[in-house]
């Protein structure tokens, strides 16, 4: 980072922190950065979403977005760059500046599954970001059609083939339900749709027997009673759905989630990213972000920096392990 | 059903606060379907922070309107500059521009402006009263309906055009090798990605379109700088004459239908009305051959099937929560951050909002038909504007349309390239519309063919034995073997008749 001139703010802060950093005695070199710092944010933080518009993803960091706008004290417009389960807007985040003025939403299944899918070299990993804060955390719910035979997830499993749809190659939806139908011994075939959408409808229209999806992406036709929920892939039941058992009552230990958390370049300033921290915790306090993840079947997900990392480094160990295991081919590149 | 909702629905649209956003949502939904390159849903994106603010009935109608006005302004830019920004349109570009330069543009643009209004409103009446019958529909469109479907709908794309048959069936196989570009659909697989995640989610239709037709055109008219310009009619021409009106009503007709039925299946319902309806209308004319030269009808049957098909299309969102395109998909993010859930239980817990909706659709296209028909002769005189000058500004446009699709600027960089790759092929005599259409309905019948091949265990007999694609089997043959078959029988016979009678 360029140290920037003094500005009148700036040198004010820099007065009242001199005895602080005579202190800490090693501030010299960077003053200029640190007054930039104790400055930031000076105009809007850009708050990147590597989806596309409309999903679970754009939507929270929309309402996110919202509500940090008065703790931060700048608008925090939302940009959309989709492409390949977020890699391609994470490593334009990477290649530009690390001043905190753009940050992004990401989630876990790029970190923890995708790799499991798709081979690349450049792929993106954890260490190259910094958790800001972290935000949702969303499971994974084996549904059937109202209609259908199988009432519990043992009559499904008991079945002598059983086809599903999944949102896509390279998701937890098919991870999840391949660790299930493989753990359990079930002649499955997994057919991928493209996202949740279209996954949905073909269950819908009984062309499929199951598909494991979001809650998000199955709430509203759960409760309209068109489809039925006979597991969630989480460790503890769901709040939203408290009499469906989950995949590990049923002894299969299978947990798949989705993750989401706000990441900026591994290099930004620790006062940038705390004053974004800070703005954030006090977004995630507010009543309007609270009514969003309850209408949209989300639970929370609040832990700091590192162990966010550590969940998401043990996962995506955890999540290769058992794939390997069952000798899963969820793509051909693992 | 319950008429009282429907009625008070009525109340909900015609308040002066939603009349003034379904205004507000037509007026910029044109603006921005004239612009080429810019589309519905990433301005729809771009203005959801707007909505926040407003209750959530008015938000709808103004995004709706963003919706279908782009269709109408679509049109415009199809017309005119031969630059189509939906899949929906590009069979317009064919006659429509076809007429333009024939110095037609004016009726051609009015006809266009009527068959929209007319298949809009059509859809919105069959919406009203069939629409919760018709929710099933979409349901009956599995994997192996969508790929027979597909492949109906490539067999149409070499109807269209007016040169070589080969020449469209060349350009529409390059359409399907680009449509392959993107990770496998099933497998993950990276395919012709040049190992970069730029490509990984495929080429978006804007782009494709926008280069082939847009940057390509432009290229090759560079070449021509002293080709003759299309003579600008004078403003009084800009309303259909007799003749054109003639031609045109059944057209408009048949094409509302089959844009209603089509558009209520997700995923290319419009572009499959907008190819059926000019099939049909190239069959049923006594002359074929005036298509692909500016047949007035070649215009009016797909502009109504294509804003019949916008309309019906909010079918599938309302009443079974599931959005058809990525217009759509944003809409369907905008009611859920209002709080409102889209889907089976809409039109119950919220009739204000569905009814609302719906109603202001009405008000909607009346409201387009009255913008469009006055502000056909001012658009007609862009083609009076210098090419030295219209072709960069329209560049420039065309660029920050497609830098907003993704917000990615590799994107215009593929733009390009695709733009010289369409003018090579202008300039050897291929065709962009096959190339392009082929391109949008080869993602749909690979993907769809092997999810059925998956589903049915490898067995391809079921796509006969399911019913609904077992009929759209029938449909196929009939249409691709049998008909030519016969067709090629009769002017055999006829032949020989006229040897017969010259002896």
């Amino acid at each position: 980072m360029n140290p920037r001139p003094f500005t009148r703010r700036g040198v004010l802060a820099g007065i009242a922190a001199t005895p602080v950093a005579a202190l800490t005695a090693c501030n010299g070199v960077q003053g200029g950065a640190d007054a930039a710092a104790a400055d930031f944010p000076t105009r809007a933080v850009d708050f990147w979403v590597p989806f596309d518009p409309g999903g679970s993803g754009d939507l929270v960091s929309r309402a996110l977005a919202k509500a940090a706008e008065e703790p931060l004290g700048e608008s925090l417009p939302v940009t959309n760059k989709p492409g390949a389960n977020g890699a391609v807007g994470l490593k334009e985040l990477l290649a530009g500046d690390a001043d905190g003025y753009t940050i992004s939403l990401a989630v876990k299944s790029l970190f923890a599954i995708t790799p499991l899918a798709v081979e690349d070299p450049d792929a993106v990993v954890i260490e190259d970001f910094r958790i800001i804060t972290t935000l949702t955390n969303e499971a994974y719910v084996l549904v059937v059609h109202a209609d259908s035979a199988y009432r519990t997830l043992d009559d499904l499993l008991a079945a002598s083939a059983v086809n599903y749809a999944t949102t896509g190659v390279g998701t937890g939806s098919q991870l999840s339900a391949q660790l299930l139908f493989v753990g359990a011994g079930v002649d499955a075939t997994d057919v991928p749709f493209d996202g949740g959408a279209s996954a949905v409808t073909a269950l819908l229209g009984q062309e499929v027997d199951a598909v494991s999806a979001s809650l998000a992406e199955t709430m509203p036709q759960i409760e309209a009673g068109e489809l039925r929920a006979i597991a969630v892939f989480s460790e503890e039941r769901s709040p939203f759905l408290n009499d469906v058992p989950t995949a590990m009552e049923a002894g299969y230990d299978v947990v798949v989630d989705q993750r989401r958390f706000v990441v900026a370049p591994a290099a930004v300033d620790d006062e940038v990213a705390g004053v974004l921290s800070l703005a954030f915790e006090d977004a995630k306090e507010s009543p309007e972000y609270g009514q969003f993840l309850q209408d949209n079947y989300m639970d929370r997900w609040e832990v700091d920096n590192l162990e966010a990392k550590a969940h998401l480094s043990e996962a995506a160990e955890q999540y290769a392990a058992l794939a390997e295991d069952a000798g899963l081919q969820l793509g051909d590149g693992s | 059903m319950d008429f009282s909702s429907v009625l008070s629905g009525f109340a909900v649209a015609f308040e002066p606060q939603n009349l003034l956003f379904c205004l507000i949502g037509v007026t910029v939904g044109m603006l921005i379907g004239v612009l080429p390159g810019l589309g519905p849903a990433a301005t729809i994106a771009i203005l959801l922070p707007i909505t926040y603010s407003l209750e959530p009935t008015a938000a709808v109608i103004m995004l709706a309107g963003i919706f279908y006005g782009a269709q109408y302004g679509g049109t415009i830019t199809s017309v005119l500059l031969r630059m189509p920004g939906e899949a929906s349109t590009v069979v317009t570009a064919l006659d429509g521009h076809a007429l333009a330069r024939r110095g037609e543009a004016g009726p051609a643009l009015g006809v266009a402006a009527i068959a929209s209004f007319i298949g809009g409103t059509a859809s919105i009446l069959l919406l009203t009263f069939i629409a919760p019958a018709l929710a099933g529909v979409a349901l009956a469109f599995g994997p192996a309906e969508y790929t027979v479907l597909a492949l109906i709908g490539i067999f149409l794309v070499g109807t269209l055009g007016s040169g070589s048959l080969w020449k469209s069936a060349a350009a529409a196989a390059l359409g399907l090798l680009i449509a392959t570009v993107g990770l496998d659909p099933l497998l993950g697989t990276p395919r012709f990605t040049f190992g970069t995640d730029q490509l990984a989610d495929g080429i978006d239709f804007t782009i494709v379109a926008m280069g082939l037709f847009g940057v390509g055109e432009i290229l090759y008219n560079l070449e021509h700088r002293d080709r003759p310009q299309p003579r600008v009619p004078a403003f009084g021409r800009a309303i259909p004459g007799r003749m054109h009106w003639l031609r045109s009503r059944m057209a408009i007709l048949r094409g509302s239908v089959t844009g209603f039925v089509l558009g209520i299946l997700p995923g290319g319902g419009a572009t499959m009305s907008s190819l059926v309806s000019y099939a049909v209308e190239k069959r049923v004319a006594k002359d074929p051959s005036r298509f692909g030269k500016g047949a007035i009808e070649g215009v009016a049957g797909p502009e109504s099937a294509n804003n019949a098909a916008a309309t019906s299309s909010f079918i599938p969102l309302l009443t079974l929560g599931i959005p058809a395109n990525a217009t759509m998909a944003v809409l369907f993010g905008a009611l859920m951050l209002q709080g409102i859930t889209p889907g089976p239980g809409l039109m119950n817990d919220h009739p204000d909002v569905f009814w609302g909706v719906v109603n202001s659709m009405y008000v909607g296209n009346l409201l387009l038909l009255a913008l469009s028909i006055p502000l056909i002769g001012v658009f007609v005189r862009m083609l009076k504007v210098r090419p030295g000058v219209l072709a960069p500004l329209t560049v420039v446009i065309t660029m920050l349309g497609v830098y907003s699709i993704r917000n990615n600027a590799f994107d215009m960089l593929l733009v390009v390239g695709l733009g010289l790759l369409g003018y090579g092929m202008r300039k050897l005599g291929f065709e962009p519309g096959p190339f392009v259409l082929a391109f949008v309905l080869g993602s749909l019948l690979e993907a769809s063919f092997r999810r059925s091949m998956r589903l049915f265990g490898g067995d391809v007999t079921e796509f006969v034995q399911r019913p609904v694609s077992g009929v759209l089997v029938a449909v196929l043959v009939l249409t691709v073997v049998v008909v030519p078959l016969l067709r090629g029988v009769r002017a055999r016979q006829s032949a020989a008749a006229a040897r017969v009678t010259a002896e």
